[in-house]
């Protein structure tokens, strides 16, 4: 899959300013960056939702400009932010999506437990996503993004309020789908996420990206690879420290 | 296309979620179902007295005997008869000041009297001509009166015989052994006269349900719409963006769920209606929801409209309230605008409150057919409401950027 030039201007401010990387099949792949980076505005053009002001995603050889379609069925989406109907059970939740996406009924019965069952809420079920605390929710979120079985994953901040059980839990299905042969992009500002998960690293400051490399030579270009962290890349690239807005 | 195999079954799931959600939220539950029998209940409550058939007895017992207060006994027991016992100086007074037009009378020896089989001592006074209330209390008073002396000469008679035959028995016990017998053929008479009704009675609550029901399907509707329009902002909206779900599957589905919801309102008050309140027989009953399900149909056809035109949930809360509101007025769900003339007359016609009202009411209150003529103009311009509906939706909503 490949990015060329991407672009999004919102009414005269420049989201995403001219972005481009490829992915290779069945990597790990990080679009790392501060708040207001772009890399939400970036998944939402490459996931078909937002029209981009100029430039291409290409996916799986399909064009989203071109033929959204298609990109759709290869592609799931776990957004930044929940979105699950409250009032209904997780097991509602993913056989709902799954039929959406046009499983038949008992197809979507059947992905939905071993979804449930892949990030540990196979026991809550039939309990409503209203009554789950944040983490819970955001297992939800991610098991919903999977229903399609989807070749390409767009992961936005997954782990974002979540306490670091949930958080293992979360990067050991993420691991696990990648092992699958999953391809994922995964966006968070979480420097250490980033470098214990990714194949990949594109680190993106004011809607463009600043480095795109291996964890170990981002490393690596500024000192010892064993010493240095990704925040320390950071601040050497923009001379500004990551966390400074959160 | 494959996706268009599917087609079907997506609407259908979006609609069952839709209906799963407005079960759970008791809210929606409340303003769709809870707010409108209540509304319904305190205005028949408040209106519908007069209609029933109901009068008041103005009693004065000068007597006070068992035999006066057997009277007063089987007056109150007649359905709809109250009895007002009164003080004859009261009741003289009010009869002066003609509070009251009638007044029985029950004189001082009214029950020694009628023991001894003799002509009863009761008089009936008027105001006036008195008034129907009072001339249906007179010939109540009149058959009970005869009845009790029929029985106390039946009874004088049978111990008469019995002496006669040479047996001793008291007269009490004579006297009691008549009354049970004729109390019992009272409990189950051996003559009935059939009472049929015509079509259904017009009781109030049947005048003021359809108004209520158009009311509130037209109210809940708009209000779910608000739905959609927040699940853009949940994100649950953009989730469906990337899957394969097309715009017309999801419009479809959206109706579905309202049609869905209409029709538990529909169900669900019309069938309390049929159940509790004897308004509706079942065949009215069936026609009813027959032409519920069409009036559905046309309202959640307008729901679907402002999910589309609506850009966030304020403004569909507001269009939703607005046009509930405008609508309901106009089309005559509070008071009966069919014989609006000029701007009015045509502007009552453009609500799907006017239609849906004239088709509920030509049915639970004249007991029409579904085939008769105004019924049949009623379901097809509702039906004609719900598709401009449907094809406005349409042509308005955008599900994504790449929708054309
Ligand atoms: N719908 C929108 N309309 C206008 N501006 C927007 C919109 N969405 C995003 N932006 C702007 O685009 C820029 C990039 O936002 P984006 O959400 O992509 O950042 P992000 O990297 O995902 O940040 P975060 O880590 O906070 O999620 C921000 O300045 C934001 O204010
Ligand atoms: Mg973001």
């Amino acid at each position: 899959m490949e990015v060329r030039d991407l672009r999004k201007v919102f009414n005269g401010t420049t989201a995403v300013d001219g972005v481009s990387f490829t992915i290779n099949r069945g990597e790990i792949f990080g679009l790392l960056g501060p708040n207001g980076a772009g890399k939400t505005t970036t998944i939402r053009m490459m996931s078909t939702t937002l029209p981009m002001t100029s430039g291409d995603v290409v996916i799986g050889g399909h064009s989203v400009r071109e033929r959204p379609g298609e990109v759709r069925r290869l592609i799931g989406v776990c957004p930044q932010e929940i979105a699950l109907y409250l009032e209904l059970s997780a097991l509602d939740n993913l056989v709902f999506f799954g039929r959406m996406e046009g499983l038949s009924k008992a197809e979507a019965v059947r992905r939905a437990r071993a979804n449930l069952e892949l990030v540990g809420l196979a026991e809550r079920a039939r309990h409503r996503v209203a009554k789950f605390s944040g983490g819970m929710k955001r297992r939800v979120n991610l098991a919903v993004s999977l229903m399609n079985r989807p070749e390409l994953l767009f992961l936005d901040e997954p782990t974002v309020g979540v306490d670091p059980q949930s958080r293992n839990h979360i990067f050991d299905t993420i691991e696990g789908l990648r092992d699958e042969g999953m391809t994922i992009l995964y966006t968070t500002h979480y420097m250490e996420e980033a470098d214990r998960l990714c194949d990949r690293i594109a680190i993106m400051d004011n809607g463009r990206v600043v480095a795109l490399d291996s964890p170990r030579n981002l490393k690596a270009s500024i000192g010892d690879p064993d010493e240095v962290t990704l925040e320390d890349v950071f601040l050497n690239l923009t001379g500004r420290r990551l966390r400074d807005q959160g | 296309m494959t996706e268009m195999s599917t087609f079907g079954s997506r609407p259908l799931a979006l609609a069952g979620k839709e209906l799963k959600v407005f079960f759970r939220d008791p809210q929606m539950l409340f303003f769709s179902l809870a707010l409108p029998l209540v509304l319904v209940l305190l205005m028949t409550a408040a209106f519908g007295g007069q209609s029933r058939f109901s009068v008041t007895a103005r009693v004065v017992d000068l007597d006070g005997g068992p035999l006066a207060a057997e009277l007063t006994g089987r007056l109150e027991a007649v359905p709809g008869v109250t009895v007002d016992l009164l003080d004859p100086e009261t009741a003289e007074r009010l009869l002066e000041d003609s509070d009251i037009v009638n007044l029985v009378v029950i004189g001082e020896e009214f029950s020694e009297r009628l023991a001894a089989g003799q002509a009863p001592d009761i008089r009936v006074r008027l105001r006036g001509n008195g008034d129907t209330e009072g001339q249906i209390v007179n010939s109540y008073v009149e058959s009970i009166v005869r009845e009790m002396l029929g029985e106390s000469l039946v009874a004088r008679q049978v111990q008469a015989m019995l002496a006669e035959a040479g047996l001793e028995v008291p007269v009490e016990e004579v006297e009691a052994r008549v009354g049970e017998l004729f109390a019992e053929t009272r409990e189950s008479p051996l003559v009935t006269v059939a009472e049929e009704t015509v079509g259904v009675r017009p009781e109030p609550i049947a005048q003021f349900l359809p108004g209520m029901v158009t009311m509130f399907t037209l109210f809940a509707i708009s209000l779910t719409s608000v739905s959609l329009v927040e699940e853009r902002r949940k994100g649950t909206l953009e989730r469906l963006m990337t899957t394969t779900l097309t715009r017309a599957e999801l419009l479809s589905g959206t109706w579905l769920g309202n049609f869905g919801r209409g029709l538990v309102q529909v169900v669900f008050l019309f069938g309390l209606a049929w159940l509790f309140f004897n308004v509706l027989t079942l065949s009215s009953f069936a026609s009813i929801i027959l032409f519920g399900v069409v009036a559905v149909a046309s309202v959640a056809g307008i729901g679907l409209v402002i999910a589309a035109v609506s850009r966030t949930p304020e403004q569909a809360n507001w269009i939703a309230v607005f046009f509930t509101m405008i609508m309901t007025s106009l089309g005559g769900s509070f008071f009966d605008t069919s014989g609006f003339t000029g701007v009015m007359g045509v502007l009552t016609r453009m609500t799907y409150n006017f239609w849906a009202n004239d088709g509920f009411r030509r049915i639970i209150l004249e007991g029409e057919a579904l085939t008769s003529p105004p019924i049949v103009k009623d379901m097809v311009v509702l039906a004609g409401i719900g598709l401009a509906g449907w094809a406005l939706a349409l042509a308005l909503f955008r599900l994504r950027g790449d929708d054309k």
